[in-house]
């Protein structure tokens, strides 16, 4: 088969739009199911990364970005993350067209990017909107790191920038064994199906 | 009324495999009428109706060979949307027919004229004839998601019903249903046979297709290995070779005849059951 | 009468107000807010002015009717703002310090950028708090179809908060089924990580393979039909929007001007 062509708009195939608020609600569910078993990270982008890796780029942002307009309903102070969530879809989105996801050492590399990219992209809206604290678990040790003398950057990216790595390769695993589940003629459907079906030995029968 | 539905030489393969999965088939089916059609499982029968409604291949994609004509038109030929006011379908599992926007199940039903741009007035007015006829209006005003499988199956037929479609494409509508809640199914799909309604029924229930059809499609391994006058086919005892399951009244009509009772035909209903035993009876006694 | 149903009837004339209104209300606080912000009051440069114009949002939702509510989802954000304030304020350090107890110290910059920080979340979140507690979710996507957004785009959002409600329930299910079978949801944090794979993993599978019949649920329903759509559920404006757009312009205008007043003297 020759090179796929991607138009936005064919990106949004009806079982594409489907997909979104699944996302949201996996994101949503996600983060509430961490915070439930206290472990000391969001999870609340899993949504956001399968989204992506499915129906590209495009359909990841939406659905990363709707998440926090959801959230945000409820408490608005998360529409200041909107941004970080959508870089986060774009990103998987375009690694998954890519083909970042298809051995071990491409994932690896696909994990730390990832984790590279929201720490960048969340630790200037921590720093500039929230100094320092979301009040999160994490924010009491970004504020003892601060206490201890450390740069607000500096007591940031550090503790963030841990858990954010734990957190995301916790959520790439989550994508990863979604997708060995998914029965191959449902992912064929997809976008970016096709880049995780192992290629159909052609069986003689 | 001429012909609504015509298969011309079928052959369809769904993705990634390599056998196909409905072979060479070749039938047309008038309109008013109602088919049934029975078949083991994985014997073709859901991908029958995803091809008369069109999803296969537009949705699943795969391979179609042949072509599949509705009202005169190949199916690949019409436009998004185009079939659904021509050809209701009800499908398996009544848990996912449900279009996850409505609070309320009211809303739900309505959903698909919303669509279809008809005015508010006319929507109420149809929608509670139909919630009245598939009894679910007592659940108006009830979530969508908090439902029953019986009651969700009344919905998915509710709210393709109310679409008034001229032909219907249900594929086991009873999966979830007691006998009772079964009964009244087939009641409702009686009455669209009386609107002169093609109806299409998947259906394992075999004494039910004997009720109520008017002609009966076997398949087998994806091949059309019959399809004719219901009397005809559900009494043809060579079907029990092929696997097909008989109605039991059929059965003992056939044993009957077999044991030298003479009945007049052999029934496949109770009711022709009760009718011709009894005369064979009456004879005998004289 | 069914239809009549459908229809929200709301009696508080504020609540009622057309959403694309209240939301230029939103905008147009927040406007003021970065103005009233910028000015420094005192020694320190302090934002003081945030602080009584905050309390225009208690009292807006109280006037709303919704003070119940609103109290309820704003405890969040209080939260987090009392926590910017305390950390910036103790942990920004600077050569002034303004008030000083045992070791803990209070410097001049992070007091400033504290309450700068804190006031401007407590009045922007605080007044996009009103807004969702005065409108109803259904009420937006209407108002945004009816301003010619792609219905498509209207599904998805409110498909979305329904989904977080069925979603939320299975993982509960699950995750009690997955107790029930000796997963251990408790232990140390190795334990708990793990018990978080099997509660999420079948819920998002689920979820993906039914929204195939989902696509095929919504075409049978004509969906993808090209045409005017209809809606059982209507938006009508109450007929006090320009009254209250006018006074939010008016009242926005009058705090530019006195900065600019405070500017020039």
């Amino acid at each position: 088969m020759n090179e796929k062509k991607h138009s936005i708009k064919s990106d949004f195939s009806m079982l594409a739009i489907l997909i979104i608020p699944i996302a949201v609600a996996v994101n949503f569910v996600g983060g509430q199911l961490a915070s439930l078993l206290k472990l000391p990270m969001y999870l609340d982008t899993i949504g956001t990364i399968f989204a992506g890796m499915l129906c590209g780029p495009w359909v990841g942002a939406v659905a990363g970005g709707l998440t926090n307009v959801v959230t945000g309903i409820a408490n608005p102070v998360n529409f200041a993350f909107i941004p970080v969530n959508i870089l986060a879809g774009l990103v998987t989105g375009f690694l998954s067209r890519g083909k970042m996801f298809s051995t071990w050492w491409k994932w690896l590399i696909s994990m730390v990017l990832m984790a590279f990219v929201s720490i960048a992209s969340s630790a200037p809206i921590v720093v500039l909107v929230y100094g320092g604290v979301t009040g999160s678990g994490t924010s009491l040790i970004t504020a003892a790191a601060m206490a201890a003398g450390a740069n607000i950057w500096a007591a940031v990216i550090g503790t963030e920038g841990i858990w954010t790595v734990v957190d995301r390769v916790i959520s790439f695993l989550i994508g990863y064994l979604v997708i060995r589940v998914i029965p191959a003629r449902t992912l064929v459907k997809f976008g970016c199906g096709e880049n995780y079906i192992k290629k159909p030995a052609k069986t003689g029968k | 009324m001429g012909v609504v539905i015509e298969f011309k030489n079928v052959t369809y393969s769904y993705p990634l495999t390599d056998e196909p999965v409905i072979r060479d088939m070749s039938f047309t089916l008038e309109g008013g009428k109602f088919y049934g059609v029975i078949g083991e499982n994985g014997s073709g029968k859901t991908t029958l109706c995803s091809l008369i409604r069109g999803f296969a291949p537009s949705f699943y994609k795969g391979e179609l060979q042949g072509q599949v004509l509705v009202d005169g038109k190949p199916t690949v030929d019409y436009g998004p949307g185009e079939l659904s006011l021509k050809i209701g379908y009800v499908f398996q599992n009544p848990f996912n027919q449900i279009s996850g926007v409505k609070d309320t199940l009211f809303e739900e039903v309505a959903f698909g004229l919303e669509n279809f741009g008809v005015p508010p007035e006319e929507i109420e007015e149809r929608v509670v004839e139909v919630m009245k006829m598939t009894n679910i209006l007592q659940l108006a005003e009830k979530n969508p998601f908090e439902l029953s499988g019986g009651q969700m199956q009344r919905v998915a037929l509710a709210s393709v019903i109310v679409l008034k479609p001229d032909i219907l494409v249900i594929d086991e509508p009873t999966s979830q249903l007691d006998p009772e809640g079964t009964e009244s199914v087939f009641k409702i799909i009686e009455e669209m046979k009386k609107e002169k309604k093609t109806v299409i029924l998947v259906e394992h229930k075999i004494d039910l297709v004997a009720e109520y059809a008017d002609e009966v499609l076997v398949l087998k391994d994806g091949r059309l290995i019959r399809k004719d006058a219901t009397a005809k086919v559900l009494t043809d005892m060579s079907l029990e070779k092929e696997g097909v399951q008989l109605p039991q009244m059929a059965i003992l009509g056939n044993r009957l005849v077999e044991s030298g009772v003479p009945l007049r035909y052999i029934p496949v209903t109770e009711a022709q059951a009760c009718e011709v035993i009894g005369e064979a009876i009456r004879k005998g006694g004289k | 009468m069914w239809r009549e149903k459908l229809q929200l009837h709301k009696t508080n004339p504020i609540a009622a107000l057309y959403p694309s209104c209240k939301f230029l209300i939103l905008c147009l606080y927040a406007v003021c807010s970065f103005v009233l912000g910028s000015i420094g009051v005192g020694e320190g440069d302090y934002p003081l002015f945030l602080i009584p114009w905050f309390f225009v949002v208690p009292i807006l939702s109280a006037a709303s009717g919704v003070w119940k509510r609103f109290v309820h989802a704003f405890r969040a954000v209080l939260f987090i703002a009392a926590l910017i304030l305390v950390v910036q304020a103790l942990l920004i350090p600077s050569e002034k310090v303004v008030w000083q107890l045992g070791f803990l110290r209070i410097y001049q910059a992070g007091l400033k950028s504290g309450l700068s920080l804190s006031f401007s979340i407590l009045n922007i979140a605080g007044m996009f708090v009103w807004l969702f507690q005065t409108t109803e979710n259904k009420e937006f996507t209407r108002a945004l179809e009816d301003s010619g957004m792609n219905y498509k785009a209207a599904y998805v959002f409110i498909s979305s908060l329904q989904m977080i409600d069925v979603l939320g329930k299975n993982s509960r299910t699950i995750m009690n089924a997955q107790r029930a079978r000796g997963v251990e949801t408790e232990g140390n944090m190795i334990v708990r990580a793990k018990a978080f794979f099997p509660s999420l993993v079948p819920l998002i599978v689920g979820a993906i393979t039914s929204s195939e019949e989902r696509v095929l649920t919504l075409e049978s329903k004509g969906f993808d039909v090209n045409g005017p759509k209809t809606s059982l559920f209507e938006l009508k404006k109450s007929g006090k929007e320009p009254l209250a757009g006018g006074i939010a312009i008016v009242v926005t205008l009058a705090v530019i001007v006195g900065r600019i007043v405070v500017w020039v003297l």
